[in-house]
């Protein structure tokens, strides 16, 4: 279960940035008081334009940044008390976040497997399975810059489920992929939530988020604007697909449109 | 904790010794250019020094006496003489010294025989002059053998023959047969030449070493996106550090290694240029010191690499890190260089001064110099050092914004 208490995440702009952002204030806030709980066997999505915070909760969760205030709790581990206990319950994966190119998969995935300290004998198990849904076998041997960046992300998303996670947390998991890989992944999604386990991802797709997860949460600013199923959202903002009823709460927010 | 160290060690030390080019870059390339270098050097050196023992001196002499021509003759020199007989000759001569295509001029007094012959005590004495140029390797060579040498047996020669017996005229001798003149531990000397070049080479290779890997290690890897990867993982951010650091400590000491081998081999090469080498070398070192001295290089390492990892851990990029890397190998070079040119024991407190430390205590060690609290004083605080340091970086891997997460 992961379980969000008043999240707040403020970064400090330096100069440039805040040229870029054509602003004068040194502090942005990426994540403003924001609280959720995900539990297990559910696909928990957090639905929001680019720079609504999506990311950033993902990051504090997964422990890589920490919150300015607010507390995390991941299977009862809180995120600044117990990063490494955190950490190893969830996996972890975003596109930002790369596998060294020298290296093959399966050097990866038992790199990770050992810093995980799983068995060798599971980690075997956990290969072949893996590997096997992911078509990976048949390129587990050649160097990670070899490969197509289809390929390298479905590497990624084996290597970080080497483990057997309890928690699988997603930034954009479809992005950048291919139908038929975003399909293969999407599925292999629904099945880790079917075998019990929590997944939170993070997505600005509406039909992604329609189709796949189970609880969908709204994030504009930074802040938590509605909770629900898909059903209880279209209920409340009186609309029939997850697109109308987003926007219908952006301009609430915003007071346009 | 450990298996976390382990496991780091073990990527990064796969990182490197699976890829060729690396491998090749990091340990063969360097030894490869010196023996290339030395053996250029030595090649040359040694023609250079052979061409100018073949060369005929061409030797130009104004108002040559009979008497210098016979002993020429008889000393068996030969040189390629040609005479002045006229202004313009000494004109031409003059020139062609000036450009290198002759070698001396000497000048002797007109009736130079005549003016020996006659000798009384009171008249001036006669005076040879010889001219020649320094910039000139032949033209020196030929000073050198006949101006110094050739002259003074000639000079030798006619004082005999002026009274007889030169001895009874020589008041004194400096060590003309004194063969026990040198008093010194050889052992000492030989370490103080090779306490003088070695701590140099390798402080600076040690650097040298860790600087090119564990820019990679570090900011290479926050470059490539793959530092993120490491950090949600189960391990301690020491466990990372600790990891990176220990392997860039053994590549840079490999490389060093096969860098001081590399000389070692070059050594037979260099022995024909440079004369002295073979005494250099001959260290004569007992198992304590070389125990000493393996647990100081390990320290050294330690402390290297870990100032390397620190720095490459505040840069963006590997081109940032090793621009912010350059300042810190000149202060290396620098302390390398003061340890080469530092007279007598130095200060009490020269065992105190980081970096520089650990070179002196290196130069000590070589030629039996070193106190056991020295060599303590100085093992104790590179360690020490090295341990804050990893903990900065340990800190600094915490950080999101110097890990630009």
């Amino acid at each position: 279960m992961i379980e969000i208490r008043d999240l707040t995440k403020v970064y400090r702009l330096n100069k440039k940035q805040m040229a870029e952002s054509h602003t004068k204030n040194p502090k942005k806030t990426a994540v403003d008081h924001l609280s959720l709980t995900a539990k297990k066997g559910e696909i928990y999505g957090l639905l929001g334009p680019n720079g609504a915070g999506k990311t950033t909760t993902l990051r504090c969760i997964s422990t890589i940044i920490r919150p300015t205030s607010g507390e995390i709790y991941v299977d009862g581990h809180e995120v600044q008390k117990e990063p490494e206990a955190v950490r190893n319950s969830i996996g972890f994966l975003t596109s930002d976040i790369k596998l060294d190119d020298q290296f093959d998969a399966d050097y990866m995935f038992r790199f990770f497997g050992r810093l995980h300290k799983v068995p060798e004998d599971v980690l075997k198990k956990r290969r072949d399975e893996l590997f096997d849904y992911f078509g990976i076998s048949e390129f587990a041997h050649k160097k990670i810059k070899e490969l197509s960046t289809g390929m390298k992300q479905k590497a990624a998303i084996a290597v970080s489920l080497v483990h057997d996670p309890d928690i699988v947390i997603f930034d954009e998991p479809t992005n950048g992929l291919d139908i038929i890989t975003a399909r293969n992944v999407t599925d292999y999604l629904k099945k880790l939530r079917d075998d019990g386990k929590l997944v939170i991802i993070s997505t600005h797709i509406m039909s992604e988020a329609q189709k796949l997860c189970d609880r969908i949460g709204m994030i504009i600013d930074g802040k938590k604007e509605a909770e629900g199923t898909l059903d209880e959202l279209l209920t409340k903002t009186c609309t029939n697909d997850l697109e109308d009823a987003f926007f219908q709460i952006y301009s609430a927010r915003k007071g346009v449109m | 904790m450990l298996n976390g160290i382990k496991q780091i060690f073990g990527k990064e030390m796969a990182r490197i010794l699976k890829d060729k080019k690396m491998v090749f870059s990091v340990f063969l390339l360097p030894v490869l250019i010196m023996v290339v270098l030395l053996t250029i050097i030595n090649n040359l050196a040694g023609q250079m020094q052979s061409d100018i023992e073949e060369h005929k001196a061409i030797v130009w002499m104004q108002n040559e006496p009979d008497s210098f021509e016979t002993f020429l003759a008889s000393a068996g020199a030969e040189y390629d003489i040609r005479t002045i007989d006229s202004d313009s000759d000494r004109g031409e001569a003059e020139d062609a010294i000036l450009n290198g295509d002759a070698d001396l001029l000497i000048e002797f007094p007109v009736d130079f025989d005549a003016m020996i012959a006659g000798f009384q005590e009171g008249d001036a004495v006669p005076q040879i002059k010889t001219y020649y140029n320094p910039s000139e390797e032949y033209s020196s060579q030929a000073y050198q053998e006949i101006s110094v040498g050739v002259l003074e047996s000639y000079r030798q020669t006619l004082l005999a023959g002026r009274v007889g017996n030169p001895d009874a005229i020589t008041v004194f001798t400096v060590n003309s047969d004194n063969d026990d003149m040198v008093i010194q531990d050889d052992e000492k000397a030989s370490g103080q030449a090779l306490g003088m070049m070695l701590p140099y080479f390798i402080t600076i290779l040690l650097f040298a070493g860790a600087m090119g890997i564990g820019t990679d290690m570090i900011a290479g890897e926050k470059e490539r996106g793959t530092m993120a990867s490491l950090l949600v993982a189960p391990v301690k951010r020491s466990s990372i550090v600790l990891g990176k650091v220990f392997a860039l400590m053994v590549v840079s000491g490999i490389s060093s290694l096969v860098y001081v081998a590399g000389m070692v081999i070059c050594t037979p090469f260099m022995m024909d240029s440079m004369t002295g080498m073979d005494e250099a070398l001959n260290l004569n070192l007992g198992p304590d010191q070389i125990l000493m001295l393996g647990l100081l290089l390990v320290a050294i390492a330690f402390l290297y690499s870990a100032v390397v990892a620190l720095i490459s851990v505040f840069a963006k990029t590997t081109k940032e890190a090793s621009s912010y890397i350059m300042p810190v190998y000149m202060v290396v070079l620098v302390v390398g260089l003061l340890t080469m040119f530092r007279m007598g024991d130095g200060g009490p407190w020269d065992y105190y001064i980081p970096f520089y430390n650990s070179a002196i205590a290196l130069q000590a060690i070589l030629s039996h110099e070193l106190t056991m609290s020295q060599y303590l004083i100085t093992l104790v605080e590179t360690l020490a050092l090295g341990g804050i340091l990893t903990v900065l970086i340990a800190r600094a891997f915490n950080n999101e914004k110097v890990m630009a997460l």
